[in-house]
């Protein structure tokens, strides 16, 4: 086998494991699925802060209250 | 929705994130959101039966895919405009007076009156434009009643964006790969320029990739904000990426960069290719491209070295002239260098096994030979029609299971402007009945006077919609859709990757919404064919779709947020490849067989007119809207409140333009109403048209068509033969030859001027 042979068998068993540990996370019902997405948050987390297009909109949203969007629907506001 | 507006960039800066928990009363539901294309996996937060919030998904490898248009949908969803009730017109088409009916009633008048056609002039006179990915209920049910009923005439917006990047991939390597972000030491991006706003999941694959060690390439005409954060930025001129891409090959050829042993065993045509790139050095590759040689030659080397690499998909590719060859040029890179299904890489899916896939439900294999010899443009551009994908029948059986493999819808399209000819009475026969769901095709398309022209001579004109869009105002029939919210959805990846989300319904639809399954299930029922949809409900269909799982809808959703197979790579050691020769075709033999050049050129512009000596470029949305919608969102449109022509300072200064100066923009074909946005991003002489421009307050109908005359970039693109692409006849969106005009400020300056313009058949 060669070197190259080697390396790309490594990176498939890699990505291979990597796509059991997020199946696992999904679904996040037993122990094991929990830690596992313990471990693939981990492994994925992006600090916020560093998000160079960073929206307030996103951040401050609250959504609405039913209300306010049944009024909105009856055409009672903007 | 406190955000302020506009955003104060220091207090983006100064946020600090924290996780907010759900309001009390408030449940919620797994669900995707269906706003866009992207099908981000998102949370709906329901209270009082109303959603009331939308946001991202707990789920880690979901995490922060939600953007303004998404959680903004609440709101979208209940806009007064919405409509509710099945409405039949009653005047001239065009003229805007409706009268309410029932579902059962508009369904059976419309029964009859298809039957009528196509008892006259042939069930190739019923075509449709929609996308399975936009109604996100369709599930090729739409295709499986057409090819039951005998119509080859289907076309869809993924004529121009994805579906034919997915046909045109199997001409090399017989089907379409998805980047493996996760692992990849490389990413190019020709054009694309996924943002916080759009195409939200690639944008935080990426910056995830750039934090973990991966190098970024961006090849792109505009300074973008991927551009500003890329190891090399290529600023080419608009249009050449095949160039670049023919250059990149040169150097990785000349330099034995590439996979030898790949290359060796798994290809065809390498010498054939080599004499081809040899046409293309460096210098003129930078007389093409505009990009200096050197700088051309590092990208090439980085790509080739810096690996496993992976050439994101992008629209850009979808959208101009030499469409066919760059796609097919993407392909070739992958390959020669070793990327193609490897971790990293470039992975060839396949089918989910677990589920009936779309494909399947298509039932392709029910229409006749001689009704898909009728589908209209497959002699002139056969690409992505049945002629052009047919022999990829039989390698795709023997690799991927079954014979037809229709990736993102994109595999067995009618080409939209031939479609659109022949139903402006300009085809080898009549078209005489249109229908189109979840879809704006006046401005989805080129050439829309064209389509208008089309329209009008049908003698019936259906449309499913939310809205009241220019294109629906032309409709006999506008029938109440469902929102993503208010339905189910087993999402399978557009036939593109094997991975199954799925969507719960989170709250009722208001009215009388109707999802397109229930569509396609009446009309089945009205054309004399209930077997053709015979489950009862969508979620009987799911049920379904899931027998092999043993496993009902309701299980499914209950507990899976994601379902996909252990991934399997280089699957091609054991089967070959879903091409004719089971290699990858550098040199294509369907192509070739279909008598177009087997390899990959570069088609150069037409002489310059010197009436015209700027050039545009369309296809690009403002962030706060998904193609022609959601302009009747007061949150987006205040962030967007015009449409606006982006020039660089230099051409500014040129000609005379100030920032917010209202103009014209003008070609051949057409001139629109615009304001002018002067951008250090932009080069000299190019001038950026956003798509999809109208107003839903403006004046609807005939002649007006709330404001699409005024300002829809549809009308500027060309779909003659110079600005059509040659092998899949879709439209060069990206260099169309235009001026600027200055007008008087005084008719155009106030925003919601109604507009009387004139339009003349």
């Amino acid at each position: 086998m060669t070197a190259h042979e080697r390396e790309i068998r490594k990176r498939e068993r890699t990505a291979r494991m990597m796509a059991y540990l997020a199946g696992k996370s999904a679904k996040n019902r037993s122990l094991s699925d929990r830690i596992c997405r313990f471990l693939v948050n981990r492994a994925t987390a992006v600090k916020p802060e560093d998000d160079f297009m960073r929206d307030l909109l996103i951040d401050n949203d609250m959504g609405f209250e039913p209300d306010e969007l049944d009024r909105f629907q009856r055409g009672e506001t903007s | 929705m406190p955000a302020p507006n506009p955003i104060d960039p220091q207090q983006v800066v100064d946020a600090k994130y924290s996780e907010r928990k759900p309001r009390p009363g408030v449940t919620t539901k797994r669900a995707i959101c269906a706003t866009c294309d992207i099908a981000c996996s998102v949370v709906t937060e329901v209270k009082d039966g109303r959603v009331v919030r939308v946001r991202s998904s707990d789920n880690p490898i979901f995490r922060d895919n939600i953007c303004m248009k998404g959680i903004v949908a609440p709101k979208n969803f209940a806009n007064p405009n919405r409509i509710l009730k099945p409405l039949k017109r009653v005047g001239e088409r065009g003229s805007g007076q409706w009268e309410e009916v029932s579902w059962d009633d508009a369904i059976a008048d419309i029964g009859t009156r298809l039957k009528a056609i196509i008892a006259e002039h042939g069930p190739e006179a019923w075509s449709v434009s929609t996308s399975q990915w936009n109604t996100a209920t369709d599930h090729g049910l739409g295709r499986r009643l057409m090819n039951h009923v005998g119509s080859p005439n289907w076309t869809s917006g993924v004529a121009l964006c994805a579906g034919n990047t997915a046909a045109i991939n199997r001409f090399t390597y017989g089907w379409y790969p998805m980047g493996d972000f996760q692992n990849t030491k490389c990413i190019v991006l020709m054009g694309h320029n996924p943002r916080r706003h759009s195409w939200t999941p690639m944008y935080n694959w990426i910056r995830q990739a750039q934090a973990n060690g991966a190098k970024l390439i961006v090849t792109d005409p505009r300074r973008s904000s991927s551009a500003e954060r890329a190891d090399i930025w290529l600023p080419l001129k608009v249009g050449s990426d095949a160039a670049m891409m023919l250059g990149w090959l040169k150097v990785i050829i000349d330099e034995e960069l590439y996979d030898k042993a790949f290359v060796e065993d798994w290809t065809v045509g390498f010498e054939e290719l080599k004499q081809r790139v040899n046409e293309y050095p460096l210098e003129r590759v930078a007389k093409l491209t505009g990009c200096e040689p050197d700088m051309i030659a590092k990208a090439a080397r980085m790509y080739a070295t810096q690996g496993p690499a992976i050439i994101a998909w992008t629209p850009i590719t979808d959208m101009q002239r030499n469409s066919t060859s760059a796609i097919r040029l993407q392909s070739i890179l992958r390959s020669i260098c070793g990327y193609v299904d490897v971790p990293g890489g470039e992975h060839l899916q396949g089918f989910n096994p677990d589920i009936v896939n779309e494909s399947a439900i298509e039932m392709h294999e029910v229409l006749s030979d001689e009704q898909k010899a009728k589908q209209l443009g497959s002699d002139k551009h056969p690409a992505f029609t049945y002629r052009g994908q047919e022999r990829f029948r039989g390698p795709t059986k023997k690799v991927w299971g079954q014979e037809y493999a229709n990736l993102v819808m994109g595999c067995h399209m009618t080409p939209p402007s031939s479609l659109f000819r022949a139903m402006a009475g300009e085809g080898p026969y009549p078209v005489k009945a249109f229908f189109f769901l979840g879809n704006n095709p006046i401005m989805s398309y080129a050439n829309m006077k064209l389509i208008i022209k089309a329209i009008m001579n049908q003698d019936l004109v259906v449309a499913h919609e939310q809205f009241m869009t220019p294109s629906a105002q032309l409709a006999d029939y506008v029938l109440p859709a469902d929102s993503w919210l208010e339905r189910p959805w087993m999402m399978d990846g557009f036939g593109w990757t094997s991975t199954v989300r799925t969507s719960e319904k989170s709250m009722e639809p208001p009215g009388e919404c109707r999802s397109t399954f229930e569509f396609w299930k009446l009309l089945a029922s009205a054309l004399d064919r209930p077997e053709v949809v015979p489950w009862e409900s969508i979620e009987d269909f799911y049920d379904y779709r899931l027998e092999k799982l043993g496993v009902t809808w309701e299980e499914f959703v209950a507990t899976t947020d994601v379902h996909f197979k252990t991934p399997e790579f280089r699957k091609y050691l054991k089967t070959g490849f879903a091409t004719p020769s089971g290699k990858v075709e550098l040199k294509s033999s369907a192509l070739e067989e279909l008598g177009f050049d087997p390899l990959p050129y570069f088609r150069e512009d037409p002489p310059t007119d010197p009436e015209y000596p700027l050039k545009l470029f369309t296809g690009v949305r403002e962030d706060g809207f998904f193609q022609t919608g959601h302009r009747h969102i007061e949150e987006m449109r205040k962030r967007h409140p015009e449409p606006e022509a982006f020039v660089s300072p230099g051409t500014a200064k040129e000609l005379k333009l100030e920032e917010g100066e209202w103009v014209e923009v003008a070609n051949e074909l057409a001139k629109i109403s615009i304001r002018v946005a002067i951008k250090d991003a932009m080069p000299d002489g190019l001038v950026r048209i956003p798509h999809g421009w109208w107003k839903p307050e403006m004046k609807q109908g005939v002649g007006h068509l709330s404001g699409a005359l005024k300002y829809a970039d549809a009308q500027l693109c060309r779909d003659d033969e110079d600005f059509l692409d040659l092998e899949q006849g879709i439209p060069h969106l990206k260099g169309v030859p235009c001026r600027i005009n200055k007008v008087s400020q005084d008719e155009l300056k106030t925003e919601t001027v109604v507009e009387e313009v004139e339009y003349t058949l």
